[in-house]
């Protein structure tokens, strides 16, 4: 049940991070510099990777909870596996459109079949179908238990993504991850902001879902309640 | 035979670099960058970028209150329907014990 407490700790925590977006918002625009040889279309970078670990975090709440429905078989660990695919498709999405948008201008194209791109999409494409399974199957415990699995193995491509620029190569910027000269100075606390900023993001929304699937399963029991005593539909 | 200038002349193959054009050439030639990506404007896609992060996170948002609300609305009535329903059968249980 969603007590008091909780809602107004939920509140407070989207009230934060509306804060931090238009914090970090003013750190790119008036604090980064631009970029010397990309320009201000680089800019994009502080969202960008951000928003790609956020789906990580989505991902792997995906896992926990797949992992612990399959061991538990509880509602709230599936309801923690099912709103992190639902984070991770939101995240997956604005990676899918950002990186395209900064590559038109970066790259001259705005897809390649680079390694990271490849993987990035096939990890966003197993989070949708995940959702989808979710959408338009029924509730019981084997639909769950099918998603679950799917949940715990969709996961195996994470690791794949992070690495697929040290085994394969290909066009993507490697700045974080890489040996190069990565970022300094200001740069660095924007993206700082950035990976705050989308980390506090990826809670509330996690949290959003979860609430919303522990009301619906207390919605099914309130209806099953009302269907015994033989209450009707008005 | 191939052509690639505005005026229909013989292309030889690749274009010749922009910075070996006379004034001449300039004038009577348009030769699209053979790069491609000066078509985009930088600020435009940042822009693009933005606004695809925001529309995502606020649907996001919006779809889940909404949802939430109409839970929430039919949780409260369910459970009013209910404790209503168990006060009715209550007072029938009495009156039966009473008589």
């Amino acid at each position: 049940m969603t007590t008091k407490s909780s809602r107004g700790g939920f509140q407070l925590l989207l009230a934060v991070t509306a804060l931090a977006c238009v914090a970090t918002l003013q750190v790119i625009a008036f604090v980064a510099p631009v970029e010397a040889s990309m320009g201000i279309v680089q800019k994009i970078f502080y969202f960008h990777v951000p928003a790609a670990y956020a789906m990580y975090l989505g991902a792997t709440a995906c896992f926990v909870g797949s992992a612990g429905y399959l061991w538990k078989g509880t509602r709230a660990w599936d309801a923690l596996a099912k709103s992190g695919a639902e984070v991770a498709v939101a995240m997956g999405l604005m990676v899918l459109i950002s990186g395209p948008l900064w590559a038109a201008k970066a790259w001259g194209v705005m897809w390649t079949w680079d390694p990271r791109l490849t993987t990035s999409m096939l990890s966003v494409l197993i989070y949708v179908a995940y959702v989808v399974l979710r959408a338009f199957t029924g509730g019981g415990d084997a639909e769950r238990k099918f998603a679950a699995a799917l949940g715990v193995l969709g996961a195996a491509n994470l690791p794949i993504i992070h690495y697929s620029v040290q085994k394969w190569g290909g066009n993507h910027p490697t700045v974080i991850t890489g040996k190069g000269g990565g970022i300094t100075g200001d740069m660095r606390i924007a993206l700082i902001s950035g990976f705050l900023t989308f980390t506090l993001l990826a809670i509330v929304l996690l949290w959003q879902r979860v609430r919303i699937d522990l009301a619906a399963s207390r919605l099914e029991e309130a209806e099953q309640e009302a269907l015994e005593l033989g209450i009707g539909e008005d | 035979m191939h052509t690639n200038s505005f005026f229909g002349q013989p292309s030889s193959g690749t274009a010749a670099p922009t910075g070996t054009t006379s004034p001449d050439d300039r004038a009577t030639q348009f030769r699209p960058d053979a790069g491609g990506n000066q078509m985009q404007s930088g600020e435009k896609l940042l822009v693009e970028a933005y606004a695809a992060f925001w529309l995502i996170a606020f649907f996001f948002i919006l779809l889940s209150w909404r949802r939430q609300k109409r839970i929430d609305e039919r949780i409260d009535h369910l459970e009013s329907a209910i404790a209503k329903a168990r006060r009715a059968g209550d007072r029938a249980e009495g009156e039966e014990g009473d008589r």
